[in-house]
């Protein structure tokens, strides 16, 4: 199956909130709880998996989950509860999590939410509507955008789209698709015309997967056993036959 | 036994009597009511505390292990049994404490059923997993030694685990060397999260050699520990050697850490003088150069006080670096600070408390420090008799002697139990927590109101200081609307209203409803959120009034029926006051009883119903203006938000 993707295009936002609202009811939400701190209670949250983000100049962007091509939460999961999907999303299975809160602690995105206030608590975050997708449908998101801001396809294609839209449009747009090749591209991009920076931690994104950048220390395990106990072993039995020796000539010594 | 013996352990069973309290509160009301870990925060105190702080405390099992049995250091054998006790009650700590931290501790068992190779937490779970079994293994023998075990199937056992000691030993470093090393691989992930003075690609490396320089130093301290309680002299010759390996472990960190940074291109920033630039500086001197430097002098090494700062230094320090990855120099965003609550502290506490009366149980009954019990230090007796000396005559009176120590400890537990009971705020422990939605309520400010111009239509300005008010214009407070809580405002006169809709008594058209013993109830009491429907209506706090259970059939007349909210008395039956009869907006019929609308329902419902009927009365006055968005909606202009930021800021300032 071709890998899916949503393209959102901020300049056709008008922040009307019908995507957050389709997902409210798509996955029974609820009202939306207080947060401690100085969270706003319109940010991502356990009961809101997307949120319209108000920058300056009356600028609407949409956050949700980016359904990374090579996501980090995944990678991380100590027992397979977030997996990549090959139609793109990045899904999760309550089932298997155990609660650690790793996969928000890796997400260079900031995304997944944990329900705080419940003592049996799960990881929460958009899964582009994967089972809508199994039935044929768009995510629910995407139909009930009333401007066409936010669209759902083929990946290709829709990075194909925003290629075209810039280039039809000279001076619209930030000549960048957001999300096309940084650590690895994303299934969520992004055209803009104000810079979408804060969507990140920090705005440098590198090209590197960042579960490569874990790879590299543990593909080291195997030579680390296999090293560490040789050596250990070898020592012991070196400094064990030597000391050995030296009982057995001391007495000779003697006499 | 001392008294010191016996006020350390009545100060840890009280401990552990809070532990007991918060563990309640803890799995019954979730992680949010207990700890202050946000979604930007989700590894908090106990990540750091319990188990980057607790693995590396307990590094000194493996390194003591090694040097012991792999290098034959005859003169550490002394050390071995408590270090490896040490480190096995560490890791059962670590434990312990993964259990408090994790969502869903009860499927920690999904690791070993569908493991992850790709996972760096994977590979620590199971190291840690695995390195316990290793040192129960290792420490079985000295229970084994125990004059009950004296008879055959034992034994054999504790034969056959002697033989296997070096095989242990060896298994026992490689999985302490790799899981050192993977905590702080877990890291890795995070490049943009993790400030770069301390994220790096060779972290791995630098927990693992800081952690071995920290075993050595925890030998020590807990040399000093078992010198201060159970009156060990100290082996100064052995501690001096310890301090000299320490030294150059710890030298060794620190000049990989600088030296990294410096390949890197960021050591710079170390010296800018910016607050992670002092604390990488603090944590680094602190933890490392300063007890190296220190301990690399054979006068301080040789001197109890010298040794021991040093361990205090490389103890506090080497925690500091891991609080530091884990939580200071890992970015959240401005204004979300994490500060742990006294619950997530209560916790650390009371797991390490409980391991150190299991530390002290073990020596009391066991042979953990063999010379030591040689030399008749803790006698034969395996239930050694309780000191009389820190009795209240009172329980010393009414009990016999041996019974009195024990009711003492359960005093300290009961007692400090009830008091964490009492500290612990209500809605944690055996209360729904209560709903605070942050939705400002409608704040007032200085406005100016035009004449009408045309039907009904005024201009309403926010009144600036330094512009006059124009002719025709009167000042009035204006009422500023915020249901979307972004500081978009609606200005909204209300004291055009009042007068429009016929002064005072004309509050019910719109103030529809009001809270017992409210007299006008603002409309966020209510409507909380833009979209949502909010409940209205405390089921709790009806039952309390009409009598707890009897009180039922007051509301849910017809018993046959499914008690629900649907089939209930609607609530106007009893409130005839609620909604009073002129009010324009009335509560639907049917399920929606007892709950209010969305705020933005709300206002769209009051304000464009009310303005479409006054037309309709008198289309001359009302122009067709009023029932438009634009009419509310006009600060929508970022314009107009821009020229009314300094008031909006004051007011929310309030």
């Amino acid at each position: 199956m071709t890998a899916k993707a949503i393209l959102t295009d901020t300049t056709l936002c008008i922040g009307c909130e019908l995507c957050v609202e389709a997902c409210r009811r798509e996955y029974k939400l609820g009202e939306d709880k207080a947060r401690p701190w100085k969270m706003r209670i319109d940010d991502l949250s356990a009961t809101r998996y997307t949120t319209i983000v108000r920058r300056p100049g009356n600028r609407f962007v949409r956050l949700q989950c980016r359904h990374c091509r090579q996501p980090a939460c995944v990678s991380v999961c100590l027992v397979g509860a977030m997996q990549k999907t090959p139609e793109g999303p990045v899904v999760y299975d309550p089932d298997r999590c155990i609660g650690c809160r790793y996969c928000m602690m890796a997400c260079p995105y900031g995304i997944p939410r944990y329900d705080w206030d419940k003592p049996v608590p799960f990881v929460r975050k958009c899964t582009l509507c994967y089972a809508r997708l199994g039935q044929g449908r768009e995510p629910a998101c995407v139909e009930a955008c009333p401007t066409k801001a936010t669209i759902f396809g083929a990946r290709d294609d829709l990075v194909a789209e925003a290629h075209r839209r810039i280039r039809e449009n000279p001076g619209k747009y930030i000549d960048k698709v957001v999300g096309e090749t940084e650590i690895g591209g994303t299934s969520v991009i992004y055209i803009s015309d104000i810079p979408l920076d804060f969507l990140a931690w920090r705005p440098d994104l590198d090209r590197t997967p960042l579960p490569d950048l874990t790879w590299v220390a543990l593909s080291k395990v195997p030579p680390m056993v296999l090293g560490v106990g040789g050596v250990m072993a070898g020592l012991w039995w070196i400094i064990d036959r030597r000391m050995k020796l030296a009982e057995h000539k001391e007495p000779e010594k003697k006499t | 036994m001392s008294t010191r013996r016996h006020v350390l352990k009545t100060i840890l069973w009280a401990i552990m009597g809070v532990l007991a309290v918060v563990t309640v509160a803890r799995f019954m009301r979730g992680l949010g009511a207990t700890t202050a870990l946000t979604d930007v925060t989700p590894w908090g105190f106990w990540i750091a505390f319990d188990v980057m702080s607790g693995v590396a405390l307990a590094a000194g099992g493996f390194v003591l292990a090694a040097t012991f049995y792999i290098f034959h250091m005859e003169a550490y054998h002394p050390f071995t049994r408590p270090a490896i006790l040490t480190a096995f009650l560490g890791y059962i700590a670590v434990a312990v404490g993964i259990m408090y931290d994790l969502g869903l501790p009860w499927n920690i068992w999904h690791t070993i059923f569908f493991p992850q190779f790709r996972s760096v937490l994977f590979e620590v779970a199971m190291c840690v997993m695995l390195y316990l079994t290793v040192l129960a293994l290792e420490f079985s023998p000295v229970v084994l030694e125990h004059r009950w075990f004296n008879r055959p199937p034992f034994t054999s056992i504790y034969a056959l685990l002697r033989k296997a000691t070096i095989p242990l030993v060896i298994t026992g470093i490689v999985l302490s060397s790799l899981h050192q090393s993977s905590l702080g691989s877990l890291f890795l992930i995070a490049p943009y999260r993790l400030h770069p003075l301390w994220y790096s690609p060779i972290i791995w490396i630098l927990f693992l050699v800081s952690a071995i320089g920290l075993g050595l130093m925890m030998v020590t301290a807990e040399s000093f520990f078992s010198a201060w309680m159970f009156g060990h002299r100290l082996r100064m010759n052995q501690l001096a050697g310890l301090g000299k390996a320490a030294s150059v472990v710890l030298f060794l960190y620190a000049i990989l850490r600088l030296g990294d940074l410096a390949v890197r291109g960021t050591l710079g920033s170390a010296f800018d003088g910016s607050w992670q630039g002092n604390l990488f500086l603090f944590e680094l001197v602190l933890g490392a150069l300063l007890p190296a430097t220190l301990l690399a002098f054979r006068g301080v090494r040789n001197s109890p006080a010298g040794l021991a700062a040093s361990a205090a230094m490389t103890v506090l320090g080497t925690i500091g670096y891991r609080f530091d990855v884990c939580i200071v120099a890992f970015y959240r965003p401005e204004g979300m600070s994490y500060f742990p609550s006294w619950m997530e502290i209560a916790v650390s506490l009371g797991i390490v408390a409980g391991a150190v009366l299991v530390f002290i149980f073990f020596v009391e009954r066991l042979r953990v420090y063999p010379e030591e019990h040689e030399s008749g230090e803790h006698g034969e007796d395996p239930r050694p008799s309780p000191g009389p000396v820190f009795n209240p005559g009172t329980v010393r009176a009414l009990l016999p002697l041996s019974l009195a120590a024990p009711r003492f400890y359960s005093i300290a537990f009961v007692g400090a139990a009830a008091a964490a009971i009492g500290i612990i705020s209500g809605n944690v422990l055996h209360a729904d927590p209560a709903v605070h939605t942050p939705v400002s309520a409608a704040r007032t400010l200085d406005g100016v109101v035009g004449p009408p111009t045309g039907g009904h239509l005024r201009d309403v300005r926010v009144l600036q200081k330094d512009i006059p008010v124009p002719g025709g214009y009167k000042a009035m407070p204006l009422l500023m609307i915020n249901g979307n809580r972004d500081d978009r405002l609606v200005l909204f006169s209300h004291d055009l209203h009042i007068t429009k809709f016929g002064g005072l008594l004309s509050c019910v058209k719109c103030h529809h409803e009001n809270l017992p013993f409210d007299k006008n109830t603002t409309c966020d009491k209510c409507h909380r959120d833009m979209y949502n429907t909010t409940d209205t209506f405390r089921h709790a706090s009806h039952v309390a009034k009409l009598g707890g259970e009897k009180g039922c059939v007051r509301c849910h007349r017809d018993t046959k029926q499914v008690k629900d909210r649907a089939t209930a008395t609607a609530c106007s039956k009893c409130h005839a006051d609620v909604p009073p009869e002129e009010t324009v907006v009335k509560p639907k019929e049917g399920t929606k009883k007892g709950v209010a609308a969305g705020y933005m329902d709300a206002m769209h419902g009051l304000c464009i119903t009310c303005h479409r009927q006054m037309v309709q009365q008198s289309p001359k006055e009302y122009g067709p203006d009023f029932a438009r968005c634009a009419n509310c909606h006009r600060d929508f202009d970022a314009g107009q938000l821009l020229r009314m930021g300094p008031y909006v800021e004051a007011a929310r300032g309030e």
